[in-house]
């Protein structure tokens, strides 16, 4: 995985590293997330910096409540009102153009949204408008883009069949006439309809149960391979994507606590968090005795803690922590940590996953 | 089929339900104290009639052979009734079909424009609120919804008969057309039945629109809030699109029923407001055969309103589901 790298960014000079990759297709500087609200102003994406490399699947693991449906949203600079989004989001449709997402016009982020980037979000049936077949929505889709109608519907109906389904009956049917699964491969057609180069899943398969988790997993994999896509996939289910990413990013309270090569961060996670995260799903058959909820509660997005915002949980705080807020350090090259202590903490938070570790998941999707 | 099936099923409940109406009718008048019977045989016994002539005309009037048992009595007006005979009228001495089927179109016409434009404001200014949830015209159209809304139509019948019929004498009080006009279709007549359609029209539009109003701004804003609706915006849909295949359809469709049920019923709603009005539709008749003892008429009258809410609810059951794709009922759902 030498395809990451450590970044000379001006913008990081100043001590932090950002966690970059070689050939981004999407750039994430300063982000901020903020809502006012009458106890103060609430901030759900705290100054990310993140690239997105293309054509690699990204696996983005936090905690409901860590912002990380906000930083879905602000990937397509669809952060919803009265929610404001800034800082910096570049979008390369290859690597010499660069397009300033936060200053398109409305005319061009219409187009940067579905032709370019698109975005798949949980609960697939309340995504589809319950009085409009499937079909409805794909043909008013490709029309709203001015796209070929006729054309776009042998995309829809090689996309269905690729998906498993029988095209014809999906695209006659109305939403709740399908199952939830079929559901879900079926707005994740509608999503690859205008041939984006970015796809972002937002928890796109929490409501379905394993099997068909599994199964989408595998397609999502088929689907990247053939459409050269770069996928965005959200989730709190760590164990789930670890098999699938190429890289995971681990959010904690509004920021990534870590970022790296999926197999290192599941094997030799360098944060304290993303440890306690692996410690606490049970998914990873990991000894029970060494299993354990994470103690404390996610930080409150209007009044996060000083320093570190993962200090009031953290077996390894010191001073320090609760001071400054830690920058990202390089555990190993394209392998990130957002913590003082990050060499101590294999130690102090410890479990024993060697033979669980995705690679050995073979038998996944 | 199943849907065969649904549809043969309802078409039957229909038929017993005005068949049973029917049957309760029948039975309650005759156990009415000085039920029709009686008060025709002592108008007959007073104009110095034979008991033959009295129990002829009885016979004639009512449909009802004092001379049978109540089960053949019954049976004959079930079969007069099933020919489309509905007696004759005892103040009006005509045939009661015929009384009401001159009147029905009266009472269509302006419940029908009445019914149009409480629709179609309600549902606009509904829709208008919802999108501007929360702000000053919001509140303020919301007040005056509810306002007009618990306002009685009769009331506000007699109030605006008051003010534009008497105070400014903008509009007729009464009648159903111009009694200058020539019938037929010139620009007068046409004005005149207008004119006086007017006061009718605008009693139960000032207290029907408020309901709608409320009902649709309550639809929208649900669907404003639903996540296919942002889904639909990242998909780059028109906000045209949007407010009218999203919100305003999917707002729209549940009060579908209503309306239909509305329509039913606008013959039951039609007989105080025709009664202040003097205006001569289906209920300016039935408040008449009350008031006369007509009952033959009253029987007809109340058939025909029983039957219009019947039909009006069957209409709505049998079609909604056409519209309302989530109305599936027995929907063939796939796993
Ligand atoms: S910086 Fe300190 S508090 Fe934060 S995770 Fe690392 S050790 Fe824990």
């Amino acid at each position: 995985m030498a395809r990451t790298d450590i970044s000379d960014d001006p913008m990081a000079s100043s001590q932090t590293t950002v966690p970059t990759t070689t050939d981004p297709i999407l750039e994430l500087r300063g982000v901020d997330v903020t809502f006012d609200m009458d106890r103060g102003q609430s901030r759900v994406i705290d100054d990310v910096n993140i690239d997105v490399q293309r054509q690699e699947i990204l696996g983005v693991v936090g905690e409901s409540g860590s912002g990380k449906s906000m930083f879905a949203s602000a990937l397509l600079d669809a952060v919803v009102n009265p929610g404001t989004l800034s800082g910096e989001v570049t979008y390369r449709p290859d690597p010499d153009t660069d397009i300033d997402v936060l200053d398109l016009s409305d005319s061009d982020l219409k187009r940067l949204r579905w032709e370019e980037i698109s975005m798949v979000f949980q609960g697939a049936q309340s995504s589809f408008n319950p009085t409009l077949s499937v079909r409805g929505h794909f043909t008013e889709t490709l029309k709203a883009h001015d796209y070929d109608v006729a054309e776009g519907l042998e995309r829809a109906r090689e996309l269905l069949e690729d998906l498993y389904l029988d095209p014809d009956r999906i695209l006659d049917s109305y939403a709740h006439e399908l199952s939830g699964g079929m559901q879900q491969r079926a707005l994740i057609a509608l999503s690859l309809v205008l041939e984006p180069n970015v796809l972002v899943m937002d928890e796109p398969t929490a409501a379905l149960d394993l099997l068909m988790q599994r199964s989408i997993l595998s397609l999502l994999n088929e689907l990247q391979d053939k459409y050269d896509l770069t996928v965005v996939f959200i989730t709190h289910d760590l164990p789930l994507v670890a098999g699938l990413a190429d890289r995971l990013a681990v959010m904690y309270a509004f920021q990534f606590a870590e970022v790296g090569p999926a197999r290192e961060v599941v094997l030799d996670a360098a944060h304290p968090y993303t440890r306690a995260l692996l410690r606490s799903v049970p998914n990873l058959d990991i000894p029970l005795e060494e299993m354990q909820a994470i103690e404390g509660s996610a930080p409150d997005p209007v009044d996060a803690p000083e320093g570190c915002s993962y200090h009031p949980r953290c077996p390894l705080a010191t001073e320090e922590c609760r001071i400054e807020d830690p920058p990202f350090e390089t555990v190993e090259t394209g392998h990130y940590a957002a913590c003082y202590h990050h060499e101590s903490t294999a130690k102090a938070v410890p479990f024993d996953i060697e033979d669980h570790a995705p690679e050995a998941t073979e038998e996944w999707p | 089929m199943t849907s065969t099936r649904y549809y043969t099923k309802r078409l039957g409940q229909s038929v017993v339900t005005v068949f049973a109406v029917v049957t309760l009718s029948f039975v309650l008048i005759r156990l009415m104290p000085g039920g029709p019977v009686d008060y025709l045989r002592a108008q007959y016994i007073q104009q110095n009639l034979s008991p033959e002539e009295v129990q002829e005309k009885i016979a004639l009037y009512t449909n009802i052979r004092t001379d049978e048992t109540i089960l053949e009595q019954y049976v004959g007006y079930m079969t007069s009734l099933a020919q489309f005979d509905l007696g004759r009228s005892i103040f009006y001495d005509r045939s009661v079909s015929a009384i009401l089927g001159e009147a029905i179109p009266w009472t269509v016409l302006y419940m029908s424009i009445a019914l149009c434009l409480m629709f179609v404001i309600g549902v606009s200014l509904g829709a208008f609120m919802a999108y501007r949830e929360g702000s000053y015209f919001d509140t303020l159209s919301t007040l005056t919804a509810i306002v007009a809304n618990s306002v009685p139509y009769y009331i506000a019948a007699i109030l605006l008969v008051y003010a534009l019929g008497f105070e400014l004498s903008v509009l007729p009080t009464s009648g159903r057309m111009n009694p200058d006009t020539v019938v037929g279709m010139n620009v007068q007549f046409v004005l005149g039945v207008f004119a006086h359609a007017a006061l009718p029209v605008l009693s139960l539009v000032v207290t029907g629109f408020g309901g709608k109003a409320i009902t649709m701004r309550g639809n929208a804003i649900s669907e404003l809030g639903e996540d296919y609706l942002r889904v639909a915006r990242l998909r780059g849909l028109s906000e045209r699109r949007i407010a009218l295949r999203y919100v305003a359809r999917n707002a729209i469709l549940p009060m579908y029923t209503g309306m239909m049920i509305s329509i039913g019923t606008m013959f039951g709603g039609s007989v105080i407001l025709e009664m202040i009005f003097a205006y001569p539709g289906v209920g300016y008749y039935v408040f008449k055969s009350i008031s006369a003892r007509d009952y033959p008429l009253m029987m007809g009258g109340f058939i025909l309103i029983t039957v219009a809410v019947v039909i009006g609810v069957l209409i709505a059951d049998l079609t909604y589901g056409k519209l309302d794709p989530r109305a599936g009922g027995e929907s063939d759902e796939a796993f």
